[in-house]
C-alpha cells in the first residue's frame, strides 16, 4: 500500500518535472526590457518617429561635453586657431596650443565618434520612418528633413576637421558589408552633404522656429555655409560662391540683430531674432559646463563649483578691435573684472580678458547650473557668407556692404565704403573674426581660406609663415585633424592624414 | 583551527574511516597482537599511548577529559603484547579500553554496577548501529546515573539498568545523542543519526554533498569555528587566506569594506569574474555583505571545472557554497560577541602650512622660467601668492603674513572608532522536529567621522521529519543594513582624496563656526573641507532583504531520494542622500544643497527538483546520480527621485519636494530568466577509483535569440592509492590521492539587454520645455552566445604520520574561449563596441596547502597551515585584428591595457628617467622642455614624446599570494598568528597626478620638497611651478608602486575556560579572546595599503588601481563565545 503511494508520487513528480521542462521553453528566455525599445520593434507609430528625430538635437549636446580640466571639442576647435590661451591645468589643451598634439589625444575621437553617431540615427531615421503607417504625410516629410539636416550636419564637421571621411548612409548592423569602410573623398561627400540639405530645403521646413528646431533657415544657413566653404580650400569649386549668394539671401529677411549684445546668452532671448539655431540646454534636462570652463582660472565669478579658464582670449587679439567697438567694452563681448561670488563688495580683476559672451549671468548668480543655449548658427553670420561670396562673384555691392555695416552699426562702429574687392574681402573676413569671435568660426575660416588672421597688424597670412599669439608656428599638417589612433587600430582599412 | 575542534575532526575521520571499513567487509574484533616495551616513570597516559602508537602504528581514540583523570603511570614492561601492556598500564586507572582493528578506544572505566542502589534492577540487551551498519564504541548510559557500557564491535550491549522505568542514552561522537525511555523492555536497539557536525567531514557540491575523501574535484572547506576566529562584519573578509586560489581583496578601510573575490584567476575580460554564491542550495544575489558569517556553518569553494560544472554556466568564476546553521536537537543557547576599537593604521606625509606656502612662493617664481612671456607682460601680476595673502590677514594670516592655522587633515577628519558585534542563537528540537532562531546585531563604525554600516539579521530555521519518507525545512531570513558611506565619488573632491590635497593653513571652522573652504584662498581649485564634507553630505545604505526557503525531501524507495527546493529573495534596497548648502560651492548657499532617493526592488527566485539514487551494488561498485531541473528569474525596478537646490537644509531627503530644482524622476527595469537541466554520475570501485561526470545544459535569456542554451559537461577521476594494498598498512603514509578533472563552464555575467539593438530615450529641450528623444545606444548581436572556460585540473592530497601532516596540491589550466568580449568596433558604424564572442585568454596555477601539527602533547599543540597560489594570467587573443583594448578607468589617459601575450591588467604609459638637468638644456630643448622638467623615455628614439613612446609599466594581477597562519595552545590559553602575504603585482598611484606632479593649487605630499631645484637635480620630481602655467602629467612610471607586502593580518589570544568552572557557572562553553587586526604591514609601497582599489566596479581589471582611498584601520577587539 505505502510502496504503491511512494510510486505514484515517483510518476507525479517526473510529471512535474516534465511539465516545467517543457512549459513555454522558449517564451521563458525571452529578454523582457520594459524601459526601453529595441531596434526591431521600434518606428511603428507616428510618435515614435517625432521622438526618434528629437534624438538626434540630443547628439549635439558633445560640443560642449568636458572635464575637470577644461578639455571640450568647443574649446579644442579654438585653440586650433591659435587665439585663446588656457590658463587651466589641462595638458592636453597645452599640447594644442602648442601644436604638438597627437591623434591618442581623446577629444579628436570624441568628435568623431559623436557625428558618426548622429549619422547612424539619422539613417535609421531615413531608412525607417517612411514606412511608418498611418503617419501625417507633412510631418513625415518635416521629421526625415530634420533627419537630412542632421546627417549634413554631421558630415559636414567631419569633412572639413578629417578630409577623406568614410561615407556611410545606410544604418548598420554587425554584419554590414561597410562595417570597415575606407575614406570617401572628400568631394564626394561633400555632394552628399548638399544633397542632403536640398532635401531638407524640400522638407516643408517653417522659415523660422522659436522653439530651437531645426528651420528653413538653419538649412539655408548651413547650405550656403558649405558652397562657400567648397568654393575654397581643398576643392576650390569657386562657382560655388554664387549658389552660397543665392542661398542665404531670403534668409537675411527672416531674421534681425538684438539691439543688446546681452540677449546672445541669456535665457529669454533663446531661438530668437537673431539667433537661426542653438544647441538648447534646460535645468533638470540638460546643463553645460560653458560659463564655468571660459571664466578666468579658480577665481571666484559665479556659483560655479569649478572655474576652469580652459579659453581666455589673448590680450593682442582683444586688442585688435577698432577703437570705440562696443563689443570691447567691459561685459559687451568681454569682461576683466566682477563681484566676487559671495562677496559682492570685492571686484575681482582677472587681469586677462575672459568671454562675455559665455558667461551665463542666471546661473552664476543661483545655482551654478548652466543652461545658456550654445548658438551654431546667427544672423551676422549669414550676412558675412552673403557679403563674402557675393563679393567674389561681384565686388561689394550695396547690398553687401548692407549686411556688413548692419552688424559694424551694432557696434557703434563707421560703416564700410568704397572698398576694392580685395579689401572688402579682408574687411568682411576681420568682422568674423571679431563677430564670431570664439564661436567655433575661426578654424574653419583658416581651413577654407588657408589664411590666418595676425592681431597684431591687423592683417592676414599664411598660417604656416606666420607666429600666432602664442608664438607658435602654424605647421601645415593642422588644417587637418587627426584620424583618431584608436579608429586607424580598429580598421585597417583607414589611413591616417599627412604629417599625423 | 583550534585544538578541541581539531581533534574532534580527527577523531571522527578515523571513525568513520573505521566504521565504514568494518561495515563494508564486516571484519571481527580479532585483533593483530603486536608487541610492546615500556619503560616509563611518573608519565602520563597520553606519552605511554603515544608511544605505543609509535611502535605499533596502533591508533589511539580517547575522549581528552578521560585521560586527562588518570594518575601519574609508571610502567616497565618488555615484549608483551600491546593488551598486556594496557592492561598494565590502566590498572590503577580509571579507564579501559577497546581494540578494533588496528584502532584502540580508550575510554572512562564503567563503574561497578555494585555501587548502585538497585531498585529494580533491569537487564537490557541491543544493537546500536546507523544507517550503514553497526556501531561499535557506542557508549550506553542510564540517564541520571553512573552506569553505563560501550557496545562491541558489532554493536550489542549489554547494561544493567537501576530502574525499569528509566532512560538510556546513546552518545558517540559525530552521531546525535539519543535517548530511549526503558519502559519495562529488555531489549532495545537503537539507529543513531549521524550529527550535522559530521558536515566537517562531507563536503557540499551543489545539488548534493559527497564524503571528502570521495571527491574527484578541487574544492575547499571553511568550518564556522574557523572563520569566526579572525572576526569581521563582511563574510568575504573572513574568507581571506582560508583556502588556496581563493584571493580575496579588501580594498578599502570603510565599513564593509569594498570586497574582491576571485577564485583561480580571471577567466573574462568583460564579463563579471565574481565567483557565483548559492546559500543552502539557492542562487544568492544580494552580495556576501548581507549575509552574517556567524550564521554560516561552513563554506565549500568549488574551485575546477569539474566541480562548478553542475552550476555550468555560472561556474567559470568558482562557485562559493554557504551551508548556514540550523536547529539541533538537545537545545543550546550561545552568545558571540565582540568590542573592537580601530584606529587610522598610517598617515601619509603631507606639506605643512609653512611648507606649502614655501613651495608656492618658489612656484610663482619659477613663472618667469616656464612662461617668460606672460611674466613680462604682467598676466601674473594679481596671482602673486605676497598679494594675495595680504588681502586675507586676519582671516588666513598675521600681520607677518604667517598663517594662523596648520591642520592635520588627515588627523581631523578620522577617529578611533569603536565596533561591535552580538550574535545570540537559539537551537533546539524534539524527535522529529528541530528549530534555530539566529539573531545579530553588528555596528562596525568606520575610522572616517559618521562613518558606519550596521547591520539587524534575525534567521529562522525549521526542519521536521514529518513521515520516515517526508522530510521538510525551511529557513527565513530577514536582513537590513544601514550604512554611511564617506568615500563615495572616486576622482571628485571626496573625503578621503581631501585628507591628502586640503591645504593646511585652512582651519576646519573659523571662529563664527563657518566651514573652511579650499577656495578662500585664491587660486586653489574648488572642494570642500573632508570635515565639512562628513558632516554635511550624507550618503547612505538601506538595503532590507527579505529570503526564504523551502525545501522537501521525499524517500521515495530505497536509495531514491527527490528533492525540491524553492527559494525566494526579495530586496528593497534604497539609497538616501543629501548634501546641505554648506558644502558644494565657494560659498555656503542653498543652491549647493540637493537630495535624491534611490530605490533598488528586486525579486528573484529558484525553484530546483532532482533526483538523487544511490545503490551499491556487489559491495564494490558505489554510484549515485543525480538529475533534476531548476528555472531562476530576476527582477529589478530601479526607481530614483532627486531635487537640487533644497529650500532649507532642514528637509535633508525627507521631503524632495522641498527642492527648487527637482531633476526628472527616473526608473529602469532589469530582468532575465534562466532554465537549467543538470545531471550527476558518481561511480567508485571500492573507494579506490572514483568518477565523476557532470553535465547541465543552460538556457538563459541574455543571449542572442538563436543562442540561448549552452551544454557544459566534464569528467572527474581520483584514485585513492591509500586504499591500495601496498599503501594500506603503511606506517607514513596515512591518506594518498590524485585527481585529474576536465570540464567545460560558462559565463553569461554580461548583463541584460546585450544582444539587442536598444534604442534607449534621451532628453532635449524644445522652446524651453523638455522633450524626450530616443536614439540607439547598442548595435545589437543576435549570434551572442556562452562564453565557455576549459579547465584542467590535476591535484593530489596527501596525508602523512596519521594525517598530522596533510598536503594537498593542485595544478590548473584555465583557457576561456569565445569571450564575451565588449569589442571595439570602428566608430563609423556609430557604436564604438559591440559584444562579441571572440578572443581568448589562459590562466594557470598551482595551489599548495599545508597542513601540519608540529607538536602535540597533553598541555602544547602547535598547528600551523601554509597555502600559497601561484598565477599566470595571459591574453591569446582578442578582438578581429587583435588590436589593444583599454577597460575602465581611464584616468589622464588610457592606461589599464589588453594586449595578446601580456597578462590582463597591464599598465601602460611612460618611463620618467628623471628630470632634464642643467647641463641637458640643449637636448630637453629638442622635446620643447627646460632643465627641471621631467625627463621621459623616447623609446622610439623619434625625438618627441609621443604615444608611441608608452611602454608597460607593470601589471594588477599578483604572481602569488598566500597565509601563513600557526595556532598555539598551552592548557587553555590558545595563540594564533596569521600572516598574509602577497608579491609580483604593482599598484598605479594615482594620486600622485594631483598630490606630486602639480603643486599649488591643492596640497601635496611632502615628497615635493624632494622637487628639482638647480642645486638638486637627481631627483624624479619636476621643478615648482604653478600647474596652470605648465607642468607635465601622464601615467608615469613613478605612479607604479610594488604590490609586495606581508600583513599580520591577526594575532589572537583566547582563553578558554575549565569543566570545573563551566560546570559551576552552568554553561559548556566559554571563551574569551583579545584580538589586534592588520597588526603590522611589510611594504614599500608609499600608500595607506597596498590591498587597495577604489575602481572595484568599474572593469575586471581594477586591482591596485588607486586614486585616494580610505585608509585602513588597525583594528583591536575583545571577544567572548558564551555557551549553555
Amino acid at each position: 500500500m505505502k510502496f504503491n503511494l511512494k510510486k505514484y508520487w515517483v510518476g507525479g513528480l517526473l510529471l512535474i518535472l516534465a511539465a516545467t521542462v517543457s512549459s513555454g521553453c522558449k517564451k521563458y528566455l525571452d529578454e523582457k526590457n520594459k524601459s526601453n525599445f529595441v531596434k526591431s520593434t521600434y518606428f511603428a507609430s507616428s510618435n515614435q518617429a517625432q521622438t526618434f528625430v528629437n534624438g538626434l538635437y540630443n547628439v549635439m549636446y558633445f560640443f560642449q561635453n568636458g572635464d575637470a580640466y577644461g578639455e571640450s571639442p568647443f574649446i579644442t576647435l579654438e585653440l586650433f586657431a591659435g587665439h585663446a590661451t588656457s590658463l587651466g591645468q589641462s595638458v592636453n589643451n597645452g599640447n594644442v596650443i602648442h601644436q604638438r598634439t597627437d591623434a591618442v589625444n581623446p577629444g579628436f575621437e570624441t568628435v568623431w565618434y559623436n557625428c558618426y553617431k548622429g549619422i547612424a540615427n539619422a539613417n535609421l531615421a531615413i531608412e525607417n520612418i517612411p514606412a511608418i503607417s498611418p503617419m501625417d504625410d507633412g510631418l513625415k516629410k518635416k521629421l526625415i528633413g530634420e533627419a537630412y539636416f542632421f546627417r549634413a550636419f554631421f558630415y559636414y564637421h567631419l569633412v572639413r576637421l578629417y578630409g577623406d571621411v568614410p561615407l556611410i548612409v545606410k544604418s548598420q548592423s554587425v554584419n554590414s558589408p561597410d562595417l570597415y569602410p575606407s575614406r570617401t573623398p572628400v568631394a564626394d561627400v561633400y555632394k552628399q552633404i548638399i544633397a542632403d540639405l536640398q532635401a531638407a530645403e524640400a522638407s516643408g521646413m517653417p522659415n523660422t522656429d522659436a522653439t530651437g528646431r531645426v528651420s528653413l533657415g538653419a538649412v539655408k544657413t548651413l547650405l550656403a555655409s558649405v558652397y562657400l566653404t567648397t568654393a575654397g580650400f581643398p576643392l576650390k569649386q569657386t562657382e560655388n560662391y554664387a549658389k552660397a549668394a543665392s542661398e542665404i539671401q531670403p534668409v537675411l529677411g527672416w531674421y534681425s540683430l538684438f539691439t543688446d549684445y546681452a540677449y546672445l546668452h541669456d535665457n529669454a532671448h533663446k531661438n530668437q531674432q537673431e539667433l537661426i539655431f542653438q544647441i538648447n540646454y534646460l535645468v533638470g534636462t540638460q546643463t553645460n559646463a560653458i560659463p564655468q570652463l571660459t571664466i578666468p582660472f579658480n577665481l571666484l565669478v559665479g556659483a560655479y563649483g569649478d572655474h576652469l579658464g580652459a579659453m581666455i582670449p589673448t590680450n593682442q587679439f582683444v586688442a585688435s578691435y577698432e577703437a570705440g567697438d562696443l563689443r570691447t567694452q567691459e561685459r559687451q563681448f568681454y569682461f576683466s573684472s566682477y563681484p566676487q561670488y559671495g562677496n559682492p563688495s570685492n571686484i575681482i580683476q582677472f587681469g586677462e580678458h575672459a568671454l562675455y559672451k559665455y558667461f551665463h549671468v542666471e546661473s552664476a548668480a543661483q545655482s551654478g547650473n548652466s543652461d545658456e543655449n550654445w548658438t551654431l548658427l546667427r544672423l551676422p553670420e549669414a550676412q558675412l557668407i552673403y557679403a563674402e561670396a557675393s563679393n567674389e562673384v561681384n565686388g561689394p555691392t550695396a547690398d553687401a556692404y548692407a549686411a556688413v555695416n548692419a552688424i559694424r552699426a551694432r557696434a557703434k562702429l563707421a560703416p564700410l565704403s568704397n572698398l576694392t574687392k580685395d579689401t572688402f574681402r579682408q574687411a568682411i573676413w576681420t568682422e568674423r573674426y571679431h563677430e564670431l569671435a570664439y564661436e567655433n568660426k575661426a578654424y574653419f575660416d583658416m581651413q577654407r581660406t588657408h589664411m590666418a588672421y595676425l592681431p597684431q597688424s591687423n592683417t592676414f597670412a599664411d598660417p604656416t609663415a606666420s607666429q600666432t599669439e602664442q608664438n607658435v608656428t602654424f605647421k601645415a599638417q593642422y588644417y587637418l585633424w587627426p584620424i583618431p589612433q584608436r579608429e586607424i587600430s580598429t580598421n585597417s582599412k583607414l589611413t591616417q592624414n599627412p604629417g599625423w | 583551527m583550534a585544538w578541541p575542534q581539531l581533534r574532534k575532526f580527527i577523531l571522527a575521520m578515523k571513525l568513520t574511516a573505521f566504521i565504514i571499513l568494518a561495515a563494508l567487509t564486516h571484519v571481527s574484533a580479532k585483533s593483530y597482537s603486536q608487541i610492546v616495551t615500556l619503560h616509563q616513570k611518573n608519565t602520563t597516559v597520553e606519552k605511554v599511548l603515544r608511544s605505543i602508537e609509535k611502535q605499533t602504528g596502533y591508533h589511539f581514540m580517547y575522549d581528552k577529559q578521560d585521560v586527562s583523570k588518570a594518575g601519574a603511570i609508571n610502567i616497565e614492561v618488555a615484549n608483551v603484547s600491546i593488551e598486556n601492556a594496557l592492561d598494565q598500564c590502566f590498572k590503577d586507572q580509571p579507564l579501559t579500553y577497546k581494540i578494533f582493528d588496528q584502532t584502540i578506544v580508550v575510554k572512562k572505566k564503567d563503574e561497578p554496577v555494585a555501587s548502585q542502589i538497585a531498585v529494580a534492577p533491569i537487564k537490557i540487551t541491543g544493537t546500536v548501529s546507523d544507517a550503514k551498519g553497526p556501531l561499535p564504541g557506542v557508549t550506553v548510559r542510564v540517564k541520571g546515573s553512573n552506569v553505563g557500557v560501550q557496545t562491541d564491535v558489532n554493536g550489542k550491549y549489554t547494561i544493567n539498568a537501576p530502574d525499569a522505568n528509566g532512560t538510556l542514552i546513546f552518545t558517540f561522537i559525530g552521531y546525535t545523542t539519543k535517548e530511549v525511555p526503558i519502559g519495562g523492555k529488555s531489549q532495545i536497539d537503537v539507529v543513531l543519526a549521524e550529527e550535522p557536525k559530521a558536515l566537517s567531514e562531507v563536503v557540499v557540491v551543489g545539488y548534493g554533498t559527497a564524503k571528502k575523501v570521495d571527491l574527484t574535484g578541487s574544492v575547499g572547506s571553511v568550518g564556522a569555528k574557523q572563520l569566526q576566529e579572525r572576526p569581521q562584519t563582511n563574510l568575504e573578509q573572513e574568507l581571506s587566506g582560508k583556502i588556496a586560489g581563493v584571493n580575496v581583496s579588501s580594498n578599502s578601510g570603510a565599513p564593509g569594506g569594498a570586497t574582491k573575490i576571485r577564485i583561480r584567476g580571471y577567466s573574462s575580460i568583460n564579463t563579471n569574474t565574481d565567483p557565483l554564491y548559492v546559500v543552502d542550495g539557492v542562487v544568492w544575489t544580494e552580495g556576501g555583505n548581507a549575509i552574517n558569517p556567524n550564521d554560516i556553518e561552513t563554506i565549500d569553494v568549488l574551485k575546477d571545472a569539474s566541480s562548478t560544472a553542475i552550476y555550468g554556466t555560472r561556474g567559470a568564476n568558482g562557485v562559493i557554497l554557504v551551508t548556514t546553521k540550523r536547529g539541533k536537537k538537545g537545545g543550546t543557547i550561545s552568545y558571540d560577541a565582540y568590542v573592537a576599537v580601530n584606529h587610522m593604521f598610517k598617515e601619509i606625509p603631507v606639506l605643512n602650512s609653512k611648507e606649502f606656502m614655501q613651495v608656492e612662493d618658489i612656484s610663482y617664481a619659477n613663472i618667469k622660467k616656464y612662461d617668460p612671456t606672460g611674466w613680462a607682460a604682467g598676466d601674473y601680476t594679481d596671482r602673486n601668492p605676497v598679494t594675495q595673502r595680504t588681502a586675507l590677514i586676519g582671516k588666513l594670516f598675521d600681520q607677518n603674513l604667517n598663517p594662523l592655522y596648520d591642520v592635520d587633515w588627515q588627523k581631523a577628519t578620522t577617529r578611533t572608532s569603536v565596533s561591535q558585534n552580538h550574535n545570540v542563537s537559539f537551537t533546539g528540537g524534539a524527535e522529529n522536529v528541530n528549530y534555530g532562531l539566529f539573531l545579530n546585531y553588528a555596528d562596525d563604525e568606520g575610522i572616517i567621522l559618521n562613518s558606519y554600516l550596521k547591520r539587524y539579521n534575525v534567521r529562522l530555521t525549521v526542519d521536521n521529519q514529518i513521515k520516515p519518507w517526508v522530510k521538510v525545512g525551511a529557513t527565513l531570513n530577514y536582513n537590513y543594513q544601514d550604512g554611511r558611506n564617506q568615500d563615495q565619488g572616486t576622482g571628485g573632491n571626496n573625503i578621503p582624496r581631501m585628507l591628502i590635497e586640503m591645504v593646511p593653513f585652512i582651519p576646519v571652522r573659523y571662529p563664527d563656526g563657518t566651514y573652511g573652504k579650499r577656495t578662500d584662498y585664491p587660486n586653489l581649485e574648488g572642494g570642500d573641507n573632508p570635515v565639512a564634507q562628513a558632516n554635511e553630505i550624507q550618503s547612505l545604505t538601506r538595503n532590507r532583504i527579505f529570503s526564504g526557503n523551502g525545501y522537501l525531501n521525499l524517500n521515495l524507495l530505497p536509495g531514491l531520494e527527490f528533492r525540491s527546493v524553492l527559494g525566494v529573495t526579495t530586496s528593497a534596497n534604497y539609497n538616501p542622500a543629501s548634501q546641505s548648502g554648506l558644502v558644494g560651492g565657494p560659498v555656503a548657499g542653498q543652491s549647493y544643497s540637493s537630495a535624491s532617493i534611490e530605490e533598488f526592488n528586486r525579486t528573484f527566485w529558484q525553484w530546483q527538483n532532482y533526483f538523487t539514487y544511490n545503490k551499491t551494488f556487489n559491495k564494490v561498485h558505489n554510484v549515485n546520480f543525480v538529475v533534476g531541473a531548476e528555472r531562476q528569474n530576476y527582477q529589478q525596478l530601479r526607481l530614483k527621485g532627486s531635487t537640487g537646490t533644497l529650500s532649507d537644509d532642514f528637509y535633508q531627503y525627507y521631503n524632495l519636494s522641498a527642492g527648487i530644482v527637482p531633476n526628472k524622476p527616473e526608473s529602469d527595469y532589469d530582468a532575465w530568466q534562466m532554465q537549467s537541466f543538470f545531471g550527476r554520475l558518481n561511480y567508485n570501485y571500492n573507494e579506490k577509483y572514483l568518477l565523476t561526470l557532470t553535465g547541465r545544459e543552460d538556457g538563459s535569456s541574455r543571449f542572442g535569440t538563436n543562442k540561448k542554451y549552452g551544454f557544459f559537461p566534464s569528467a572527474a577521476f581520483a584514485w585513492r592509492a591509500s586504499q591500495e594494498d601496498f599503501l594500506k598498512d603503511n606506517k607514513t603514509i596515512s591518506d594518498l590521492k590524485f585527481r585529474l578533472s576536465y570540464g567545460l563552464t560558462g559565463n553569461s555575467e554580461i548583463g541584460e539587454y546585450r544582444s539587442l539593438a536598444n534604442i534607449n530615450t534621451v532628453g532635449y529641450a524644445f522652446g524651453g520645455n523638455s522633450a524626450v528623444g530616443t536614439t540607439q545606444t547598442s548595435i545589437g548581436n543576435e549570434d551572442l552566445q556562452w562564453e565557455k572556460t576549459a579547465e584542467y585540473d590535476l591535484g593530489f592530497s596527501l596525508g602523512l604520520f596519521n594525517n598530522r601532516l596533510n598536503i594537498e596540491a593542485d595544478a590548473y589550466l584555465k583557457k576561456t574561449k569565445a569571450l564575451l568580449l565588449n569589442a571595439p568596433l570602428p566608430e563609423t558604424s556609430g557604436f564604438q563596441t559591440v559584444y562579441k564572442n571572440i578572443g581568448k585568454l589562459q590562466n594557470k596555477g598551482l595551489e599548495f596547502t599545508i597542513n601540519a601539527t608540529p607538536i602535540k602533547t597533553q598541555d602544547f599543540t602547535w598547528n600551523t597551515t601554509f597555502n600559497i597560489s601561484f598565477l599566470k594570467n595571459k591574453i591569446l587573443q582578442l578582438g578581429a585584428s587583435n588590436d589593444d583594448i583599454f577597460l575602465a578607468p581611464t584616468f589622464l589617459s588610457q592606461f589599464n591595457l589588453m594586449r595578446v601575450g601580456l597578462p590582463a591588467g597591464s599598465f601602460y604609459g611612460y618611463k620618467v628617467l628623471g628630470t632634464w638637468g642643467t647641463a641637458e638644456a640643449t637636448e630637453a630643448a629638442k622635446y620643447g622642455l627646460l632643465p627641471g622638467d621631467l625627463k621621459i623615455q623616447d623609446t622610439n628614439g623619434d625625438g618627441k614624446v609621443s604615444a608611441a613612446d608608452k611602454v608597460v609599466l607593470g601589471k594588477s594581477i599578483p604572481d602569488g599570494y598566500g597565509t601563513f597562519s600557526n595556532n598555539f595552545r598551552y592548557k587553555n590559553v590558545d595563540l594564533g598568528v596569521d600572516l598574509q602575504f602577497n608579491y609580483g603585482n604593482q599598484i598605479m598611484n594615482l594620486t600622485r597626478h594631483s598630490g606630486q606632479d602639480r603643486t599649488g593649487q591643492a596640497n601635496s605630499y611632502a615628497t615635493v620638497l624632494n622637487a628639482w631645484t638647480p642645486t638638486n637635480q637627481n631627483t624624479s620630481i619636476a621643478e615648482d611651478r604653478p600647474a596652470y602655467v605648465r607642468y607635465q602629467t601622464e601615467i608615469y612610471s613613478t605612479k607604479v608602486e610594488s604590490g609586495n607586502f606581508i600583513r599580520g593580518r591577526a594575532v589572537t589570544l583566547g582563553y578558554t575556560f575549565n569543566d570545573n568552572i563551566l560546570k559551576k557557572l552552568k554553561l559548556s562553553r566559554l571563551r574569551v579572546y583579545a584580538q589586534a587586526q592588520n597588526l603590522f604591514l611589510i611594504t614599500k609601497y608609499t600608500g595607506y595599503d597596498p590591498e587597495v582599489s577604489t575602481y572595484n566596479s568599474s572593469s575586471n581589471f581594477t586591482q591596485g588601481i588607486q586614486f585616494y582611498d580610505y585608509p585602513k584601520p588597525r583594528t583591536f577587539l575583545l571577544g567572548v563565545n558564551v555557551s549553555l
